[in-house]
């Protein structure tokens, strides 16, 4: 099958193209040099063409998306709509059903999407939803940040084994990286207690965040996995805890890449720049952070931006979500993972009136705005924590205009005058900066840059059109007209095939769930499982023989290969 | 002004969801507009003519709309749902979600109504004659604001949870109230004439007055003395004090 998508005004910047009139020639789901005379055409008409989306943070499928769904059956009456000869119903806002998940990121363009968090106790559960999510690749990063047997290995400092252990992890929850939540504060919040910074012991194990968040970032580098080691910092949503971030991101000068990206990427940083004491001081320290980005080449980040109206927030740092029902006096879900984690539920509105969610709209659009490099800050809601995903159109527009970005700071808490910077940053976004922020340097974090996020010869034929021209808008005035286009794809095509035209699913082929294989010498595992062996006979409640996932679960996986390399420690 | 009379062609067995019978919908349409208006029953669509004689009057806008419904209407659901303004009549039973989200308008029933009348209503005014179901004027499930606004007058008796997470506006209930009256209340006020059982119950904000006998108090609120309300001295109550509430409650 050929296609071929004429006249368009391609952003690929990867390859260097910045708008330039470029035809696209795609077969059997590859981008390739030219196609030949009876390629279908497209004609692009001078409209924007970018690589498809690529979201490397949100909240997909799993567990504790689906407490979501059960805790706010008042969400699932937003947004239905029947189904179609092609599509199946849709449902929800913040936490849609699985087949609007795919729908509705398909509409906006994007193709690839990473699910944050899954236990590896939890996983057959996440990848049950990702094989029902239509049209978009996906795959999740798995939890190792309070998992038992990761403190254990810390503690004797013996990361052969926390390396076995990790690879192991990855294969039993066919998972793509490590994610590490609040480390320590996942099993402290099993006794009803939280770590509050990075040096805190967690009683038992005698580790404290920092070793743990150094170890993972080591074996992360000797496996040379496609993506660094992905953090939610502690004292997450506490005001002040910019410290701690900061603190965590130097620990990235501590270990040396093992491939050309960074060795730490820290999300959703709307939560984690707070400056001040308490809630009534609260103010943005997103400059801090930015400054530090500009200063260094091993740390990345994503906005996690706030959008006003209802969200559901959910992690896996229980205890902070403990925090947050008790604060808002909402629905609060707990989730215990045995050995592994532990995980909250809690149903938010964010209102334009408070000073508190004023100034974190404020945090995520500084960073983006105060970052130089947009290869260093992804543009997420961290879906459905600061918002839904698809008001990803509505952070395009702020970014891309000051405007808009004035009209909207009218109608907040004044604190965003005082307590933020953003009135008084006038630097707009352009195409180029967004399709990094959304393509080219999420598929770069993640270490999909050889098929994802660009238009070269060999990636996957993954491209979104917009109903732009970018010769004709001025996005800084035309704030509105961007924020349309960017909700409404004019064509999505996944893997070469048309998926989307005019904003309407036409078609829903599957996508492939990608994973990482990571070898390691086999006397390394077998040392490990000894441990392993025993905490399942001891503590878990099911058997070793029914923890893996299997491969039946992922009936279109995208394996990927990692192994062990020699660590440079300096 | 336009007059708007329905009554149904036959006994109606399978439900029937009408949010399109509002004076919203019918606002300047003809007779034959109107009975070509979806609804469904059951998997089906239907068109209002197929189910109801419909004869109109004259035309006007929402405002100046009189919907004249006469006969069983006990499987018509969702009847005035969202309506701004105008006025329905029922002269009959009326199903479940009667008014739900209601702005403005009124809506009068001289039957008896199903569960969640009134349900999440935001202004206008609901007077039912007989009984209504359960969840009077209440959220749906999850939600966290019920009624917030308007008003909802029952002559007889309400099942339980009557006006559950109510956020603000008035509910009367002449006869006896159900269990849990004003569960999980965050403003509003409720007025029960008759008996009842455990109000209150979560209660952050609002107020509850009951005038007949409480067979059961939970053991969650705080009594402050006595207190005259338009000349009546009820005993009063503030909680839940389990959450720190500041609901008002009074008891005679």
């Amino acid at each position: 099958m050929e296609l071929l998508i004429k006249n368009g005004a391609v952003y690929d910047p990867i390859n260097g193209i910045e708008g330039d009139k470029k035809d696209i020639s795609i077969k059997d789901g590859k981008i390739v040099d030219k196609v030949s005379s009876k390629a279908s055409v497209i004609d692009a008409g001078g409209r924007l063409v970018m690589p498809g989306g690529v979201d490397a943070h949100s909240h997909i499928a799993g567990a504790k998306v689906n407490m979501g769904r059960v805790m706010r059956p008042e969400d699932t009456r937003a947004g239905i709509k029947p189904r179609t000869k092609i599509t199946r119903p849709y449902t929800g806002y913040t936490v849609p059903n699985v087949y609007a998940m795919g729908y509705r990121y398909a509409q906006m363009g994007y193709t690839t999407v990473f699910e944050a968090a899954q236990a590896i106790m939890k996983a057959r559960h996440t990848h049950e939803e990702l094989e029902e999510i239509p049209i978009i690749d996906k795959g999740a990063l798995t939890l190792f940040g309070s998992n038992w047997p990761t403190m254990d290995f810390v503690r004797e400092k013996n990361l052969d084994k926390l390396a076995a252990y990790v690879a192991w992890g990855l294969l039993a929850s066919r998972g793509f990286g490590i994610k590490c939540v609040n480390p320590g504060g996942g099993e402290m919040w099993g006794f009803g207690k939280n770590v509050t910074g990075l040096d805190d012991v967690v009683p038992n194990f005698e580790v404290t965040p920092r070793e743990i968040i150094l170890s993972l970032m080591k074996v992360n580098e000797m496996l040379g996995l496609p993506h660094s080691l992905h953090l939610h910092c502690n004292n997450l949503g506490k005001p002040g805890n910019y410290r701690t971030t900061l603190a965590s991101m130097e620990l990235a000068n501590q270990v040396k890449p093992s491939k050309d990206r960074q060795v730490m990427h820290v999300t959703h940083i709307t939560f984690n720049a707070m400056g001040g004491t308490n809630w009534g001081d609260m103010e943005s320290k997103a400059d801090e952070i930015a400054n530090f980005l500009n200063n260094s080449e091993n740390v990345t980040t994503d906005m996690g931006q706030l959008i006003f109206g209802s969200a559901t927030t959910m992690t896996a740092d229980g205890p902070a979500q403990y925090a947050n029902a008790k604060l808002t006096r909402a629905k609060w879900g707990n989730g215990d993972v045995e050995l592994e984690d532990a995980s909250g539920v809690v149903p938010f509105f964010y209102a334009r009136q408070s000073s508190v969610f004023s100034i974190m709209w404020a945090i995520g659009l500084e960073l983006a705005l105060l970052t130089k490099d947009p290869y260093k800050v992804l543009l997420t809601t961290d879906h459905p924590n600061g918002g839904p995903f698809v008001n990803y159109p509505e952070v395009i527009a702020l970014l891309m205009s000051n405007k808009k970005r004035q009209e909207e700071i009218k109608t907040l808490h004044e604190a965003v005058h005082k307590r933020t910077k953003i009135p008084g940053i006038e630097r707009e976004l352009d195409f180029s900066d967004i399709v990094i922020m959304t393509r080219a340097g999420s598929s770069k974090i993640l270490g999909l840059l050889d098929t994802k996020g660009h238009l070269g010869a060999g990636a996957d034929a993954d491209v979104a059109i917009y109903d732009l021209k970018p010769d004709q808008i001025d996005p800084s005035v035309e704030h509105a007209k961007i924020k349309s286009a960017f909700a409404s794809a004019a064509y999505t095509i996944k893997g070469g095939e048309i998926v989307v035209k005019d904003g309407q699913i036409t078609a829903t082929p599957m996508g492939r769930t990608f994973w990482v294989n990571a070898s390691v010498p086999d006397e390394h595992t077998e040392v490990m499982m000894k441990d392993i062996r025993l905490k399942f006979k001891n503590y878990y409640s099911i058997n070793l023989a029914n923890y893996m996932v299997q491969d039946a679960y992922i009936t279109h996986p995208n394996v990927v290969r990692a192994g062990l390399i020699p660590v440079e420690v300096s | 002004m336009q007059t708007v009379n329905i009554s149904p062609k036959t006994e109606i067995e399978i439900s029937v969801e009408a949010e399109n019978i509002s004076p919203d919908k019918f606002a300047g349409k003809t007779e034959k507009e109107i009975q070509s208006i979806e609804v469904w029953m059951g998997n089906k669509r239907v068109s209002l003519g197929d189910l109801f004689s419909v004869r109109v009057e004259g035309s006007g806008a929402p405002a100046d709309v009189k919907i004249v419904m006469e006969g069983d209407f006990s499987r018509v659901k969702r009847i005035g749902e969202g309506m701004t303004a105008g006025l329905i009549i029922i002269k009959g039973n009326a199903d479940m979600h009667l008014g739900a989200k209601m702005n403005g308008g009124k809506i009068t029933v001289a039957g008896n109504v199903d569960s969640w009348a009134g349900r999440e209503m935001k202004g206008g005014e609901i007077i039912i004659e007989g009984n209504a179901g359960y969840y009077l004027g209440s959220g749906y499930r999850g939600e966290t604001c019920g009624m917030r606004g308007g008003k909802i007058t029952v002559m007889g008796s309400a099942l339980d949870y009557v006006g559950e997470h109510m956020c603000g506006g008035e509910i009367t209930v002449k006869g006896d109230a159900g269990i849990l009256p004003g569960l999980s209340n965050n403003g509003g006020k409720i007025m029960i004439e008759g008996n009842t059982s455990r109000p209150g119950s979560e209660m952050t904000k609002g107020t509850i007055i009951i005038n007949g006998i409480v067979e059961e108090m939970v053991p969650v609120f705080k009594s402050e003395g006595t207190e005259a309300v338009d000349g009546v001295t009820y005993r009063k109550y503030t909680g839940d004090v389990v959450l720190g509430g500041k609901g008002v409650m009074y008891v005679k």
